[in-house]
């Protein structure tokens, strides 16, 4: 099993967390955005010590939850900063994107990161639609469409342009082109059967996210299908699962934490929930499930390293992936100095034990 | 409206419909013969579209007089130049794009600007040529074909009859003279290709782009080898601006204001 370390940039600000998504910009202080960006660097030269085998990162807007709404930008810096670990950018919001330049972004990212760039293509989490007002019932077109002119800017040799339903180019010709050719290991995140058939027809990797074993093992069983079908068999590598850990020295203080109330990663008010709800169609390979907004995610892996080290051998056997891809939860508060001690307590007792899973 | 017309030339009798006024614009069809799509309606409001049914396709009688694809162009050369056409846009559907390209090279005084849709000019080695029920051939050229009307029936002796002209006159996959003289065009050319396209691959439309000096290239999103009869309003918009504007409608001219 490879494992990522999901770095959300990790806001630290003692001052009450605003209730609701948007979070008002005049609540940023600015010396604790500069020292969360600062303490990203200090944790993935330690994660990267500790053997983990990527960092990933993510595009949110307008909250201090995850502070990395240009995460191209998050990537070229980790480039320069951290010399070894993968740098997997999952990934830009596609549909709410200009794919020629996420594509010229992704190529320079690469190039600078020495090939060093894995990079995920995907719908997004329904508030980030808000962001720049993007239309809901739109995004699943514009998602399939842009991932496709984006591998289409990377691997054709020449100027071309794109006539397509949302986006139209008359003359597309990027360079650089990636380091990695054709282009960077790709992966469409996404649980639904779009995502999986468009990651079989291009014979890229799938993500899945946030979901128990049952519910993401349809989505990567459903692709296993797909990729036979269009004649080729992927590899557990080409499947990654994110996921949240609570990683704790005992099993009861994980279960005794998991108790507490969590506050969702972005809480919206109800009548705009609703609305959103109404707005956005999800499923799991084929089968419709409501979109998360505003909700608490799962945690998936919890408790001991001997228990955890269990739950990553199930997810092998269940899911089937080869990466796992992991957000850090601390027990009792989001300080920084307490999620370095959970790290090395991962890297120490759980990444030795998990190589061979 | 589309009214029939017939026009001798080589001594065929050829059959085109034609509409619009304005800037001529001659299309030859591909190897299933004849047929309209939604695409010939939209750029007859701009251009005078005269679309051909090339001799010994359709219920004209069985060609076995052309001998390959050049004199084939030449004939279509003709006919245009009988109905008085002078100077033209000519546009080529997949085996009409090659004829196309045979009367581009030999007769470029005649032709303004080519459209060269999912052309069959240049194809991967060994290319078999698209046959079977109206079923299966909706599924090799439409990317959806559950979204397209039924394709019609075709009487079987029309397609013993045009399926023989075909592979007579289709030519290698790689045609080495023609692709030649395809580096002296100077004629400005747009290439398209469906990203779904189960005939010719997509891919191909790179080979035109490298080898004609003047060449632009467009993707179709989501579309097949019938581009035109899928997404005749993606099709129809960049064929109309490139026929206008030439290499300059790689400059936009879309508005983007909201609210002035």
């Amino acid at each position: 099993m490879q494992v990522s370390y999901f770095e959300t940039a990790r806001y630290h600000d003692p001052a009450a967390r605003p209730a609701y998504w948007p979070v008002p910009p005049g609540d940023y202080d600015p010396d604790a955005g500069a020292q969360a960006y600062n303490g990203m660097i200090e944790r993935l030269r330690f994660v990267e010590e500790l053997g983990f085998d990527w960092v990933s990162v993510s595009e949110h807007h307008y909250s201090p939850r995850i502070l990395t709404p240009a995460p191209a930008i998050s990537a070229a810096y980790i480039a320069a900063s951290v010399p070894r670990i993968k740098i997997a950018y999952l990934g830009p919001i596609v549909p709410q994107s200009n794919p020629v330049r996420v594509a010229e972004e992704l190529a320079m990212v690469d190039t600078l990161a020495q090939g060093r760039l894995v990079v995920g293509m995907l719908r997004g989490t329904t508030n980030e639609y808000l962001t720049f007002d993007l239309n809901p019932q739109e995004a699943r077109d514009r998602t399939d469409e842009g991932m496709e002119l984006i591998l289409k800017a990377w691997t054709e040799p020449q100027p071309f342009g794109w006539q397509g339903r949302y986006y139209q180019f008359r003359t597309v010709s990027v360079w650089p082109r990636p380091l990695q050719q054709p282009h960077p290991p790709t992966y469409a995140l996404g649980t639904s059967r779009e995502s999986c058939e468009f990651a079989a027809r291009h014979h890229i990797g799938l993500g899945v996210s946030f979901a128990p074993y049952e519910v993401v093992g349809k989505s990567t069983r459903y692709y296993r299908e797909e990729c036979a079908r269009y004649g080729w068999q992927p590899t557990p590598e080409q499947m990654v699962y994110r996921a949240n850990i609570l990683l704790t020295e005992t099993d009861e203080a994980a279960e005794k934490a998991l108790k507490q109330p969590t506050q969702p990663p972005f809480p919206m008010r109800a009548g705009l929930r609703d609305a959103l709800l109404k707005a956005d169609a999800r499923n799991v390979a084929g089968e419709p499930r409501p979109a998360n907004v505003g909700g608490v995610l799962p945690t998936t892996f919890f408790g001991s390293p001997d228990r955890v080290v269990e739950q990553v051998k199930r997810c092998r056997e269940e899911v089937g992936v080869g990466v796992i891809d992991l957000m850090f939860r601390n027990p009792d508060s989001d300080d920084p100095d307490a999620l370095m001690e959970t790290l090395e307590l991962f890297g120490k007792k759980v990444l030795p034990r998990i190589r061979d899973v | 409206m589309f009214t029939e017309g017939f026009v001798e030339a080589d001594g065929f009798r050829i059959r085109y419909l034609e509409a619009g006024q304005g800037s001529p614009l001659v299309h030859l069809h591909g190897a299933g013969g004849f047929r309209l799509s939604r695409a010939h309606e939209l750029l007859s409001r701009q251009f005078r579209v005269i679309a051909f049914e090339m001799p010994g396709f359709g219920q004209s009688p069985e060609n076995t007089v052309t001998r390959d694809m050049a004199e084939l162009a030449l004939t279509m050369a003709r006919a245009a130049g009988d109905l008085g056409l002078g100077e033209f846009n000519l546009w080529g559907t997949s085996f009409g794009g090659k004829t196309a390209l045979w009367l581009a090279v030999q007769q470029p005084e005649q032709v303004r600007a080519l459209v060269l849709a999912a052309p069959a000019a240049i194809r991967p080695e060994g290319s078999q040529l698209a046959a079977g029920s109206p079923k299966e051939m909706a599924r090799r050229l439409y990317a959806h074909p559950e979204r397209m009307p039924a394709l019609p029936q075709v009487d079987p002796a029309i397609q013993t009859k045009t399926r023989a002209l075909v592979l007579r006159l289709r030519g290698p996959d790689r045609d080495r003279d023609l692709e030649r003289r395809l580096s002296e065009l100077a004629i400005p050319a747009l290439v398209l290709f469906g990203t779904l396209d189960a005939v010719i691959p997509p891919e191909m439309g790179r080979i035109y782009k490298g080898l004609i000096p003047n060449c632009h290239l467009v993707f179709v999103y989501d579309a097949g080898h019938a581009i035109d009869a899928e997404r005749p309003e993606a099709f129809t918009e960049v064929v109309a601006d490139f026929l206008e504007r030439h290499e300059a409608f790689i400059i936009s001219r879309t508005p983007t204001v909201i609210h002035p």
